[in-house]
């Protein structure tokens, strides 16, 4: 087999293959698990500050040449006039039929010189056009150091400095009062007497930095942000506590890539690789359908309607004007209710059959999370990721609701776990299906995150 | 950090338990290895189940010995009997200070004539180092140390790779590999195998309760290896074994990994003190949980403590032996298994749901947040022993822990484990704020596991407190 349309075909169903990957759990590599402990690097970015290491979890993909804008603007949802060299993007690009591929974030670098910068799958869509739709374009992909030989190899060195304390800490790092730029703005730096770009960011909620350079001056700029930071409690986050932060700050890491399906869609099929992500990756959970177009999201379930730019034109534009009125369904919180949560976890003690295991704090176990939502006997929403805050006391989801049932304070279910004992994908053992109560909450649930933001960014937006 | 050795640091610091309760080193991590090959509850059964391979590769220390005096440096620093040890033999080694308390333990391999490696964590191995090097013993040694705990990147290259092959069906995965049946080998002999076109060493080993096999080689070799041991156990349902899954074996199996080596006080110790460097385990490892004395020596323990009684043998002169044969008729507190309270431990998550400090966070499957754990043991508001090790038995559905207690404590009786530090907790970065709270705990055998006591015949465990 040689490509991804071939792959299907032999499987048959792409939702039966993908949920029964072999690939195992997404990982998060290059820093450990804990430098102190979970606990206290997720209270870390709610009280003090945090340092999150991205150098090595995303892939990087540059695009430079006189048709980069071109390219871009013809995938993306979002509006490109207002393109700007110190201005980043939240970049959305679609199917034909207006199904999100991924959600990557667009750096521009030099005029007619990009760099995208997230999961894979938006950025082999990118590839796949440069590559086929003669575009004037170069591309040079740096891949996660999960996806390479050489892990720790990167282009690229990635850190964020983020929590009420962030900007006290840029103050110490650069000597000087940070640059005052909007969120998502660029600018420059000097770290450690090493350049270094920065992107005004606030990942968790509160105003924050993305700070990025070559890699091989990543660890001075490290030690220097580590130094920088102790007195205002700052901590290096692990990779158990980083991907938990998503929970408390809304964004969704994992839309299901719209490509699965459509005729329009096969030549790309047919371009991704058998061992592509697209091929390899996994779908977990409750929620079952033949149909994997049933697993896809529009660009308003995720809460990216507002980026939607109709005045240009680019792939899913039709399809997105056809259902632009809605009803859409929403973006909301899940807060689990405590007592059911306890029942789940304390299945694993005495007899009985066991519930599917909530880790700690990322109950995630696919690369694609897809839960049931249940109300009145009849699935009303997915819930697409899981876990456990310590700052707010709770067990929260990421779930996309029917709007009838996007309201906060409306009670749900959460069905957790596998049908019939759990699919064969190795990081399921056997156990039994549990509805989780939960109420529907504010997206994003942590009450700072709505406070602070207040640019016109989705946060803002959402389904409050 | 200006001083050059444990003593001084010692000094610098005051009273070592202040010093090692608060130490900054993080958790004890068993480097390298994925967190998780599948997840780690299927890992945790299949070495009841079905087959495991562990990689052992990464976290021990491996300290080589050769020379004319090799037995004889042994001898003096081993409380075993070494009247037969042949090369092809194994025996577990726990040195003892003077004052008969456990140094460490691991595992001495006789490789050949007058040349043998201990494999173990590293405060038995440097006592060995230092002794071959100031002892005045004809002997060379060669260190190979644990891979880091955090590897940032950089390529980890040890001397050998080691892998066991364990669980019901490790015997019929080993077969397959040989291309042939495997001679009958007695327990810690060691041997030979064919394997993906070699010949490599092999230990006769038990760790998770059932026959298996420990086997070493190149490191360079150790993928080519893995590869050939991952398919051919696939018909038998072999599961790769990962960092999580790994050590929480011995709470199944009864062996207590982590005594507190008893270096930091004496005057005969002193020079030993003096030669270990300042970034050693001994001057940079931890010490956590409830229980808080402000002697370090109260955290020693004997060998008798630990279940190695049997081992001692006064056939041979030994460091510590006077000591020891002072002990030696005496009532001795005893290895035991802790099953805990299923409920008690869902109060304790129950507190994560809670405003206000929760408990101590109890973390699955390994529970320990330190290098040396020391909680209370409680009976009628009296404390009647030390809990050392912590975690969650997918196979046994409970959190056990292994704990020496008072010789009165009787199999099955309840006690009260008091988990968590006192005052909100200590400085170390594992421990988050947090409350104390006493977990009911039934006192039951070590090792636990019904498969560990009825095959294992030949070692402390067949001998253990059942």
């Amino acid at each position: 087999m040689k490509s991804l349309e071939d792959v299907i075909q032999a499987a048959g169903n792409p939702v039966d293959l993908l949920r029964n990957s072999q690939t195992g759990p997404n990982v998060y590599p290059g820093v450990p698990p804990e430098f102190t402990n979970w606990r206290d690097e997720q209270q870390a970015w709610q009280k003090t500050c945090v340092l999150f290491n991205l150098s090595f979890h995303m892939a990087d993909l540059a695009v430079e040449g006189p048709d980069a804008v071109k390219l871009l603007s013809h995938l993306g949802i979002n509006a490109f006039k207002d393109l700007a060299l110190d201005r980043a993007k939240q970049f959305v690009p679609c199917s034909h039929d207006g199904h999100v591929i991924g959600d990557v974030i667009l750096f521009p670098l030099a005029a007619s010189r990009f760099n995208l910068v997230g999961r894979i799958p938006a950025l082999s869509w990118v590839q796949y056009h440069a590559k086929t739709g003669g575009y004037d374009v170069k591309l040079e992909l740096d891949e996660r150091s999960a996806a390479r030989k050489d892990p720790f190899n990167r282009k690229s060195y990635r850190f964020q400095i983020q929590g009420p304390a962030a900007m006290a800490v840029m103050k110490n790092l650069l000597g000087a009062e940070p640059p005052r730029i909007k969120f998502f703005h660029l600018c420059n730096m000097t770290i450690a007497g090493l350049a270094v770009r920065g992107l005004r960011h606030g990942m968790v909620g509160q105003p924050g930095f993305e700070l990025f350079g070559p890699y091989a001056e990543g660890e001075a700029v490290r030690e220097a942000i580590v130094r920088a930071g102790e007195e205002f409690g700052l901590r290096q986050c692990g990779g158990r506590a980083y991907s938990s932060n998503t929970l408390e700050s809304g964004w969704i890491p994992s839309p299901l890539p719209a490509v699965y399906s459509g005729e329009k869609m096969k030549p790309y099929r047919q371009w991704l690789g058998a061992d592509s992500y697209e091929a390899r990756a996994s779908i977990g959970g409750s929620f079952v359908s033949k149909r994997i177009e049933d697993y896809y999201f529009t660009p308003w379930d995720m809460g990216y309607g507002s980026f939607i730019d109709f005045e240009h034109d680019f792939i899913g534009r039709e399809a997105l004007q056809k259902i632009a009125k809605g009803p859409h369904r929403r973006k909301v919180t899940l807060a689990l209710d405590d007592a059911d949560v306890l029942r789940a976890i304390g299945s694993q003690l005495g007899s009985g059959e066991r519930t599917k295991f909530i880790e700690f704090p990322s109950a995630v176990y696919s690369m694609h999370p897809f839960d049931r939502v249940v109300a009145g006997g009849r699935t009303v929403g997915v819930s697409t990721w899981i876990g456990y805050s310590s700052n707010e006391r709770k067990m929260l989801t990421l779930a996309v609701l029917e709007p009838g049932y996007a309201e906060p304070g409306t009670p749900v279910s959460l069905v957790w776990g596998e049908e019939n004992g759990g699919t064969s994908k190795p990081t399921v053992e056997r156990h039994r299906q549990m509805e989780i109560r939960a109420t529907v909450s504010p997206v994003p649930y942590v009450e700072a995150v709505r406070k602070t933001y207040t640019d016109r960014g989705w946060r803002t937006q959402a389904a409050v | 950090m200006s001083q050059r050795n444990l003593e001084e640091v010692l000094k610098a610091a005051g009273n070592p338990v202040t010093m090692l309760r608060n130490s900054q080193i993080g958790a004890y991590v068993y480097p390298v290895v994925p967190s998780e090959f599948s997840n780690w509850r299927d890992e945790q059964a299949a070495w009841q189940k079905t087959a495991v391979l562990y990689d052992q590769s990464h976290h021990m220390v491996e300290q080589y010995v050769q020379g004319p005096d090799t037995l004889k440096l042994f001898t003096h620093l081993g409380m075993n009997s070494f009247a037969s040890f042949p090369v092809n033999r194994a025996k577990q080694l726990a040195p003892c200070s003077y004052d008969g308390h456990v140094i460490g333990d691991g595992i001495l391999f006789h490789l050949e004539d007058n040349h043998m490696v201990f494999i173990g964590r590293a405060p038995a191995a440097s006592w060995i180092q230092f002794h071959a090097e100031t002892g005045g013993f004809n002997v060379k040694t060669k260190k190979d140390d644990r891979s880091p705990g955090n590897t940032k990147g950089l390529a980890i290259n040890r001397t050998n790779y080691r892998f066991q092959i364990q669980g019901p069906n490790a015997w019929k995965v080993i077969e397959k590999l040989n291309g042939g049946p495997m001679p009958e080998v007695k327990f810690f002999h060691m041997g030979t195998m064919n394997l993906a076109g070699r010949k490599v060493r092999t230990l006769r080993h038990g760790m998770a309760g059932a026959p298996g096999l420990e086997i070493w080689g190149p490191y360079a070799e150790r993928e080519e290896i893995r590869a050939a041991i991952v398919a051919a156990g696939k018909e038998f349902g072999l599961k790769e074994v990962g960092a999580r899954a790994y050590a929480t074996n011995t709470c199944e199996s009864g062996w207590i990994p982590s005594p507190l080596p008893a270096v930091y006080t004496g005057e005969k110790m002193k020079k030993y003190r003096e030669w270990l460097p300042a970034s050693s385990y001994e001057a940079t490892g931890s010490i956590g949980g409830s229980f808080n004395s402000t002697n370090i020596e109260d955290y020693y323990v004997t060998p008798y403590e630990m279940g190695y009684g049997p081992f001692i043998k006064f056939d041979h002169d030994f460091i510590g032996r006077q000591a020891l044969e002072k002990m030696a008729g005496k009532p001795h507190r005893k290895k035991v298994t802790l099953a805990w309270n299923a409920d008690d431990v869902v109060k304790v998550w129950r507190s994560m749901l809670e405003q206000g400090d929760p408990y101590k966070y109890i973390d699955l499957p390994l529970s320990n947040y330190t290098s040396a754990s020391y909680d209370k043991v409680m009976r009628g508001g009296k404390q009647v022993g030390l809990n050392m090790f912590s975690g969650y038995s997918y196979n046994e559905r409970s959190m056990l822990s292994l704990a020496i207690v008072d010789p009165d404590v009787a199999l099955g009786s309840e006690v009260g484990l008091l988990w968590g530090e006192e005052s909100g907790g200590s400085k170390k970065p594992t421990v988050e704020r947090h409350r104390q709270t006493e977990i009911r705990a039934i006192v039951s055998p070590a090792p636990y596991s019904k498969q560990a006591q009825t095959t294992y015949h030949e070692g402390w465990r067949g001998k253990a407190t059942v």
